[in-house]
Formats: structure tokens, C-alpha cells, sequence
């Protein structure tokens, strides 16, 4: 037990910064969030979620291809655990098959943000002055824009399919990422090492790369896992509005918004499973987000 | 359990000690262990003197510190005694203990930036102690205010009332710190770290500060510290401190000069002195601080100590005194290498 | 304070004017260049020509982007061929109903988040927090049209409490029936106080762990006192600037809702005009809504820098 531990409870030390690059080297976050329960049942959660998706298809085999009019809207019985939506699709094989176009776009979208972000955000951060003040005018200005109206409109103007939600989605969801970074970059900037490379003469991109975005490390992943649980809601949304990719795929937004004709005639099982899938995906990645946050020992507000 | 160390004959004064600890205990509950930042201290103070308690990081002086002032967080299980003007502390309620703090205790913490808050002016910080425990009203806590920051030697105090903390510069911040501390008047103040963070000028006066308050009112007054050379030229006694246990305590110049704990040796050796020739290097001492989780049997500084046999591990020394000089050691430093300490070979 | 205000408000013009460059540039990159977007895909080229002719769309783009902005200044955001109608007419019988709705549960949600917020930081780590924490992350995973479904399906269709659509006509016919206001406010209420309250706890807890209130206990000051008398005011500023940067995910939560309840705000006007690809309508709520969330952003920093000092000295950051 540190004193450093004990100094934590007795009244606060370090910066936040700085408990961050001590709590990403040495892989000191990984045994921190290990032990938090919650944070590794959202794990686990996380990972059954991508095999009923990706593995469960090839040990549950049904037909989502073509439609079985006269097999629609069954009650769940033997041999449909969840009954079947209003095409005469298996349910649950729907489940699957939504699962990996939204784990897909979701995954994809978010490493688009976080990758176009960082770049960003660290970019501003680092040189200031008025090339930070115009970026971040950018990123305020998209900000400005909800997300939802720019999807609504682009999504008029593009074909549906998952590269597309997925560079769509990422398109949005970079100015977060672009925020956080840019903070991390401005206060690292005049660390002395920061100063110390400079003045040796290195070159501004290795000491973005090797100085700032290595030491955001635990402020990107987080940031990155909250993305994804975003992206989810996100894409649920869009194609709720029915913008999402066309038939025979299909996601659980979808889903829910095909369900959602029958709530009045009780088909439960056509809107809760999608809904739960939701739900659970989104919650399970909030949670790891969240003790990556925890492990990181980075500032809730921020993140 | 250890009674406090009894004073130099000629030095004992009429009147009873303002604060007096007998074999305190603290441990603090973690979630993974228990750490046992105090182990069976034992002290006095009287009025109008200084005490500097010494070590380094983590030896459990803030511990004590804290504890003497009922701020301990609710994680701490504290055994033993406390007594300020023989009332005892220890055990307790949250209640009786706010009406103690800041009154009839007060304390000093080390970043005076952190230590006000940002979004209040200084005046309503200066004078909120007089207002929570006499009940004073706005306007004459903000004149009491101004009183103090006067006494401690704050330039134009009445203008100061409404500025914000940010817009003063460190020293400042200290002395609006201990103005806000000392504002009623209390009898005991524990001050931690309160130079640390500010530059070796200011240093100086604040603790010049210190030395004229603490006449002045009478305190006792506890300085706790790392630093030697603060504890040198502020402290009337010094009680030095290693794993939360007492390593050593007596008169200042009697700690300084004749120093018996090995870990007392080691402390003075790793110090700038005047006597330090000048083509020597600073000692170290080698080693990491021990586990206070896991305190061993034996002494807890023998595993860094290079005088260490077989009886330091096994059993904790007991407390051998002299002239209200008092140490725990089994091999006590003698005269020569007391001599040797400004060579710094240790 | 004059220096902060001055250069909050030159950023906020700059990132208006930003707002218009991009929705300008979106109204250009439709394809087959705007005539053809707004007149539609029966336009025949003669159409597109004398459209192209009126509107200046045969100048060059900066002087086309003066013109529109200037227009767009005046009052003039376009026509909808679709609807038959200004854009600005349609926007001004369905700006107020929108603000009704995300107004109220907005505030709503700020008055019930806070005191939660601070019940989680003093209970924390206690039955009550985990309680509430629980709810909270549950609810801030959920997305907000399911949100909208399960209490229509529960209070509407299953009770028969509330009504399931929103009333059609005009503002006073929202007013005069509250009850069909219930599940729309409810709904965009729950899915912000979730954050909001989660923001707060934290924000709280991160006061209690500094120095000053450790100052202040040492002063004799008591729980209340140190909540009520410090952490408040040092908590509100992040609380206040949290709103302003919430403003983006509420209006999209509000457009959802609208679209769930069929109320018939600028949501539900811009999806309506999304499936009848009607793109001045879907441009002109871009528009007003980048400005409306500018403008809120800008509030609530300035209420920021108003209770904590600190802000306001920081001016020349960023």
C-alpha cells in the first residue's frame, strides 16, 4: 500500500495529467480495472454480445435471406426460441444478424472518431495560436449542428449501406474526441520533456505521436468505448427513422421500428429483444468506459 | 505505550501542557488493507512554544497532524489519548468536534491555492471561523477580518477583503490562509507543510510569521515538516518521526548537535550545513520507507540502517532518555560519529 | 469581464458564421446542384435554368454565399416547393412548440438532476447512491425513442392514462391540453436527467475531495454548511456549462420525441421534409438550430464566468 494511496484519502495531491501518465505506464490501469467487478462484467457482457452475433449464426442456422410469408409473426415455440417478425424471419437469427451490422458500424464509426479526433484535437492543441482557434471554431460550429439533422440530410443524399453509416457516423462523432484531445495536448505542451524534445529539434508530427497522443492513451480509450456505446444509439436512432441499411439487412433499430406496428397487438417479442439488445450493448459499453475512466484515474468531467 | 518525554529540569514551566498525546494509535481502513499510519505517540506541547515534527513522506506526521486537529476522515480508527487543555479528544462526536476546530484548534495546509476556496472572496474566508463557532455577524467578522490580516502582515488589508484568492500571489495566499485559521484565537495550531510550496524569501517570512504568532497568542504550535532546516531555526523541540512510530525527540539544538537514532544521523547527513565540507557529497539513505500495512517486528528503520544487528529485527527498542532527551535505539550514534555527520558519509 | 465577454461573443460570431458556411456548402453539394434538389426531380432543365437564373446561381459561389447570407439575415430562408410555403413561416409555427418542449423538460430535468446529483455524492458508496447510480446508467444507455415507446406502450395503450400522439394545431391548442404534453416531456426529461445527475455526482464529489473543504470542516463548518455555502457555487459553473454543452444531444433527443409522438414541432418538420426530400425546409432547421445551440452555448459560459471568477480572468485561452 503506497503512500500515495493513503494521500488520496487524505486530501488530494497530483494533477489529473499527471495521474494519468502514471496510471498508463506500467500497465498499473489494467490491474486497477480488473478490479472492478462491474467494469468486467460489462466485458463480459461486451464479448458475449459479438459471439451470439458473429458465432452464434454458425451453430443457429436460419434463413434470413429469403421471407417465408405464412410463417409471420409466431408466438416464441419449438425451434423459434423468439418467435418470428412480420416477414417470417427467425427472430433470434435476426437478432444475430442485427447485432453485427450494428457492432460493425458501431466499432468502424468509432475508430473513425477517434482516429480523425486525435488527429485534430492534437494538431490544435499543440501548435495553439490561431490555427487552435480556427479548428476548434470548426469543431464549436458541427458541434452546433445536432447530429440527427446532419445524418437526416446526408442520409438523403447517400445510398444506405454499412461503409456509408460508418464514415457518416464517425463524420459526427470526431468533434468529442477533438475536444478532449486538445485539452490533453495544451496542458502536455509545456510539459518539460515536451520542451526538452523541441528544443533537440525534433519534429512537430514525432512529437505529437510520441509525446502527446501516448501520454492521452487513457483519455482516447475511454473516450473510444463511450464512442461505441454512442454509436450504437446513434445508428438505433437513424434507422428507427427507417435511414439505416435496407432489407434483408437489418439492425436493432429496425428492428424496433418494424416491432413497433405490432405493440398494439402484443408481439412482444418483436420490439423487447431489439430493445434490450439495445440497452445492454449500450449499457455494457458505459460501464467498461467507465472503469477504464476509474482505472485511468481521469477526471469524470472530462471524457 | 511510552509517557511523554519529561522536560529539561530548568525548562519546566509552572503551568500544564496546552496539548498532550499519550500513546496514539491510527490506522486508516482501505478497501484492500489497513494502514498503520500512527503507532503509539506520545507528546506534549506547551504554550507559546514549537514543535517541529520531522520525516519523510509517508512516515505518518500529516497523520498526526490531522488527528490532533478531528479532521481524520472517516476511514481512521484512532486509539490512545488527546488532550487539549485536558480535554480529551479522542472518541469524540462529529458534533463536540466541530465545535473544537477552529476555535481551540486550528490548522494550516500546505497549497494555500487549493486551501481557499476559488469562488468566494477573502474576506467572507478570513472571518467564516468567527462567524461559525462566536456567531459573529457579517459585518464584524469582516472587521475582525481585516484586524487579522493586518497581524499578519498582509499590505492593505481592508482592500483585500474582496478580491479572490487567484488575484494574490502565494505568499499572500499563505497568510490569508493563517489568518483564516488563527482568527479565533486558538490554542493549538498545526501547521503541515505550510512552506513547501512557496519560494525560499517568502519561506522565511512566513515562518518569521509563525514564530511572532505563536508568541503572541500563546500557541502551541505544531510545525510539521521534511525539511531540517525550517524545523533548525523555527522549533523549540523537534520530535522526529519513522514509519509512525517516534524515532527521537528533545531540544532542538540537542537534537541537532547530539543526535543518538541512527535515523536522526542519517536525516542531519543528507542536509546543506554550514560545517558540510565543501567537496562532499550529500548523503542518502538507501532503502524505501516500509509497508504501513505491514508493520514488521523490531525496529522499522533496521532494514535501511547500517548499524543493524540481529536484535533490531527481532524487537522494538525501547525508549532510553536523558535530560528530557529521549530515543529508541539498540546502537545510538556516540560522540565521533556524531562529529562526522557534517562529512556527510552516511 | 468586459475582455471575456468581448471574446466569447467575436467566437460565437465566428462560429455562426462558420454554421452558415456549412450549411451553405451542404445546400451546393446536393447533387445535381441545388436547383435540382429544390425544384425536385419532375424539374425539367428549362425549370433548372430559370431557377438557376432567378436565384443568381450563375454567379460566383463567394457572391452567392453573400447573397444567401444576407437573405438568410433578413428573414429569408427559402421556399418549399413540397409544402408550397416559406421556410420562415413554417419555422415560425413550429419553433415556439419545439421550444415548449424541450424548454420544459429541460427544466425539469435540471431541477430534478441537481438535488439527486448531490444526494449521490454525500451518499456515496451507500445503498442510495448504488440505487440511483444504477438507475441512472440504465437509463442513460437507453436510447431515447425506446424511452418514448415503453411509456406508450405502458401509460397509453396499457393504462390509458395518457394520450399516445400530441395534438395538431396551433400553440394554444398545446397549451390548453397539458395531458398530451406528460409523456413527451417525460420522455426527453428521463434521458437527460440520467447524465446530468451523473455529471453532478461526479462534479460534486471532485468539490468535497478539495483542499478548501477540508479548510473549512477544520473551521468547524458542518456538512450543510459546506454543501450549501461551497461546494454549490463551485459545482454550478461546470453544471451551467454542461447545459450549454448539452444543448446539440437535447434538441436531438427532442427531434426523436417529436418524431415518436408525432408533435408537431421543427423535428418532425425536418423528417417529414427528409422523406419528401424537401432541402430548404431541412437546411433552414440546420440553420436555426446551430444558431439557437451557438447562442445557448454562449449563455451559459457567460453565466459560467458569473459564478466562478476564475473564468472570467482565463480570458485568451482557446
Amino acid at each position: 500500500m503506497s503512500p500515495e494511496n493513503v494521500a488520496s484519502v487524505l486530501g488530494p495531491e497530483q494533477s489529473t495529467a499527471e495521474a494519468e501518465a502514471e496510471a498508463t505506464a506500467g500497465g498499473v490501469w489494467l490491474r486497477a480495472f480488473v478490479r472492478n467487478r462491474l467494469a468486467v462484467t460489462g466485458l463480459v457482457v461486451i464479448v458475449a454480445l459479438l459471439l451470439l452475433s458473429f458465432v452464434g449464426p454458425l451453430f443457429y442456422h436460419t434463413d434470413q435471406v429469403h421471407t417465408r410469408l405464412g410463417m409471420e409473426t409466431l408466438a416464441p415455440g419449438a425451434g423459434r426460441p423468439l418467435g418470428t417478425d412480420d416477414v417470417g424471419y427467425d427472430e433470434l437469427g435476426r437478432l444475430m444478424v442485427g447485432g453485427q451490422t450494428m457492432l460493425e458500424v458501431a466499432f468502424g464509426a468509432a475508430a473513425v472518431a477517434v482516429v480523425l479526433g486525435v488527429l485534430w484535437g492534437a494538431t490544435a492543441g499543440y501548435f495553439g495560436g490561431l490555427l487552435d482557434a480556427l479548428m476548434m471554431r470548426i469543431v464549436d460550429a458541427l458541434l452546433a449542428i445536432p447530429a440527427i439533422l446532419l445524418l437526416l440530410f446526408l442520409a438523403t443524399v447517400f445510398r444506405p449501406s454499412v461503409l456509408m453509416l460508418i464514415i457518416v457516423v464517425g463524420v459526427t462523432a470526431w468533434l468529442v474526441p477533438a475536444r478532449l484531445i486538445r485539452a490533453e495536448a495544451l496542458s502536455l505542451r509545456s510539459r518539460e520533456y515536451v520542451l526538452a524534445a523541441k528544443t533537440m529539434g525534433v519534429r512537430s508530427p514525432t512529437i505529437i505521436f510520441r509525446h502527446i497522443i501516448t501520454n492521452s492513451l487513457g483519455t482516447i480509450l475511454v473516450n473510444a468505448t463511450l464512442q461505441v456505446a454512442d454509436a450504437i444509439l446513434l445508428v438505433a436512432a437513424l434507422s428507427f427513422l427507417g435511414l439505416g441499411v435496407a432489407p434483408p439487412a437489418t439492425n436493432w433499430g429496425a428492428m424496433l421500428s418494424d416491432g413497433l406496428n405490432y405493440t398494439y397487438s402484443g408481439f412482444w417479442w418483436l420490439t423487447y429483444p431489439p430493445g434490450i439488445a439495445i440497452v445492454l450493448t449500450v449499457l455494457a459499453f458505459n460501464v467498461v468506459g467507465d472503469g477504464l475512466r476509474d482505472a485511468f484515474g481521469l477526471d469524470t468531467r472530462r471524457g | 505505550m511510552n509517557a511523554p518525554a519529561t522536560r529539561r529540569r530548568e525548562e519546566q514551566p509552572a503551568a500544564a501542557p496546552v496539548l498532550q498525546v499519550s500513546g496514539l494509535d491510527v490506522d486508516i481502513r482501505l478497501p484492500s488493507a489497513v494502514v498503520h499510519a500512527v503507532q503509539d505517540v506520545s507528546l506534549e506541547v506547551w504554550a507559546g512554544e514549537t514543535v517541529g515534527v520531522v520525516g519523510e513522506s509517508g512516515c505518518g506526521k500529516s497523520t498526526l497532524g490531522l488527528a490532533l486537529a478531528g479532521l481524520l476522515p472517516p476511514e481512521a480508527e484512532t486509539r490512545g489519548s488527546i488532550r487539549q487543555d485536558g480535554r480529551e479528544l479522542v472518541g469524540l462526536r462529529e458534533r463536540e468536534l466541530r465545535g473544537i476546530r477552529g476555535a481551540e484548534v486550528g490548522i494550516v495546509f500546505q497549497d494555500p491555492m487549493t486551501s481557499l476556496n476559488p469562488t468566494k472572496r477573502i474576506g467572507a474566508q478570513v472571518g467564516e471561523a468567527l462567524r461559525l463557532q462566536r456567531g459573529a455577524s457579517k459585518a464584524a467578522a469582516l472587521r475582525a477580518a481585516a484586524d487579522m490580516l493586518d497581524r499578519v502582515g498582509l499590505p492593505r488589508p481592508r482592500e483585500q477583503l474582496d478580491r479572490f484568492p487567484h488575484e494574490l500571489s502565494g505568499g499572500m495566499r499563505q497568510r490569508v490562509v493563517i489568518a483564516s485559521a488563527l482568527i479565533c484565537e486558538p490554542r493549538v495550531l498545526v501547521a503541515d507543510e505550510p512552506t513547501t510550496a512557496l519560494d525560499v524569501t517568502t519561506q522565511a517570512q512566513i515562518l518569521e510569521l509563525f514564530d511572532g504568532l505563536s508568541a503572541e497568542l500563546g500557541m502551541a504550535t505544531l510545525l510539521v515538516t521534511h525539511d531540517m532546516g525550517v524545523v533548525a531555526g523555527h522549533a523549540n523541540r523537534v520530535f522526529v518521526m519513522y514509519a509512525g512510530r517516534e524515532a527521537e525527540t528533545g531540544a532542538t539544538e540537542t537534537i541537532f548537535e547530539t543526535p543518538r537514532h541512527r535515523y536522526t544521523g542519517a536525516l542531519l547527513g543528507s542536509i546543506l550545513r554550514m560545517e558540510t565540507p565543501r567537496k562532499s557529497r550529500l548523503g542518502t539513505i538507501p532503502g524505501r520507507p516500509p509497508d504501513l500495512t505491514a508493520p514488521g517486528t523490531g525496529c522499522p528503520f533496521a532494514p535501511r540502517c547500517t548499524a543493524a544487528s540481529g536484535e533490531c529485527t527481532s524487537q522494538l527498542p525501547a525508549a532510553s532518555e536523558e535530560d528530557g532527551h529521549r530515543w529508541s535505539c539498540y546502537h545510538p550514534l556516540d560522540a565521533q560519529e556524531t562529529k562526522r555527520i557534517p562529512e556527510a558519509q552516511r | 469581464m468586459i475582455r471575456f465577454l468581448r471574446q466569447r461573443c467575436s467566437q460565437a460570431v465566428v462560429v455562426l458564421l462558420l454554421v452558415s458556411v456549412i450549411v451553405f456548402g451542404l445546400l451546393h453539394l446536393l447533387p445535381g446542384g441545388p436547383a435540382r434538389a429544390i425544384l425536385g426531380t419532375h424539374a425539367t432543365p428549362t425549370n433548372i435554368a430559370a431557377f438557376n437564373q432567378q436565384n443568381g446561381l450563375n454567379s460566383p459561389v463567394p457572391v452567392q454565399y453573400w447573397h444567401w447570407l444576407t437573405g438568410v439575415l433578413s428573414g429569408n430562408l427559402g421556399f418549399s416547393y413540397v409544402q408550397n410555403e416559406s421556410v420562415s413561416s413554417l419555422l415560425a409555427q413550429r419553433l415556439p412548440k419545439t421550444a415548449l418542449l424541450a424548454g420544459v423538460s429541460v427544466l425539469l430535468a435540471v431541477l430534478i438532476a441537481v438535488p439527486v446529483g448531490f444526494f449521490q455524492a454525500v451518499r456515496r458508496h451507500r445503498a442510495g447512491d448504488y440505487v440511483v447510480t444504477t438507475v441512472a446508467l440504465v437509463l442513460y444507455s437507453t436510447p431515447a425513442f425506446w424511452v418514448g415507446i415503453l411509456l406508450i406502450d405502458v401509460l397509453a395503450v396499457r393504462l390509458r392514462v395518457f394520450p399516445a400522439e400530441a395534438p395538431q394545431g396551433s400553440f394554444s391548442a398545446l397549451i390548453s391540453d397539458p395531458q398530451a404534453l406528460v409523456l413527451p416531456v417525460l420522455t426527453i426529461t428521463l434521458v437527460t436527467v440520467a447524465g446530468f445527475s451523473r455529471y453532478i455526482r461526479s462534479s460534486v464529489l471532485d468539490e468535497l475531495a478539495q483542499d478548501y473543504v477540508r479548510m473549512a470542516r477544520s473551521k468547524g463548518a458542518s456538512r450543510r454548511v459546506i454543501l450549501f455555502g461551497h461546494v454549490l457555487r463551485n459545482a454550478a459553473g461546470p453544471v451551467v456549462t454542461l447545459l450549454g454543452l448539452s444543448l446539440p444531444f437535447i434538441v436531438s433527443g427532442t427531434l426523436i420525441t417529436e418524431y415518436v409522438f408525432n408533435y408537431p414541432g421543427i423535428g418532425l418538420l425536418a423528417f417529414d421534409a427528409a422523406t419528401s426530400q424537401d432541402y430548404p425546409v431541412i437546411l433552414g432547421v440546420v440553420i436555426v438550430v446551430g444558431a439557437a445551440t451557438v447562442v445557448g452555448s454562449l449563455l451559459a459560459d457567460i453565466t459560467h464566468a458569473i459564478l466562478d471568477p476564475r473564468v472570467r480572468a482565463s480570458a485568451g485561452i482557446g
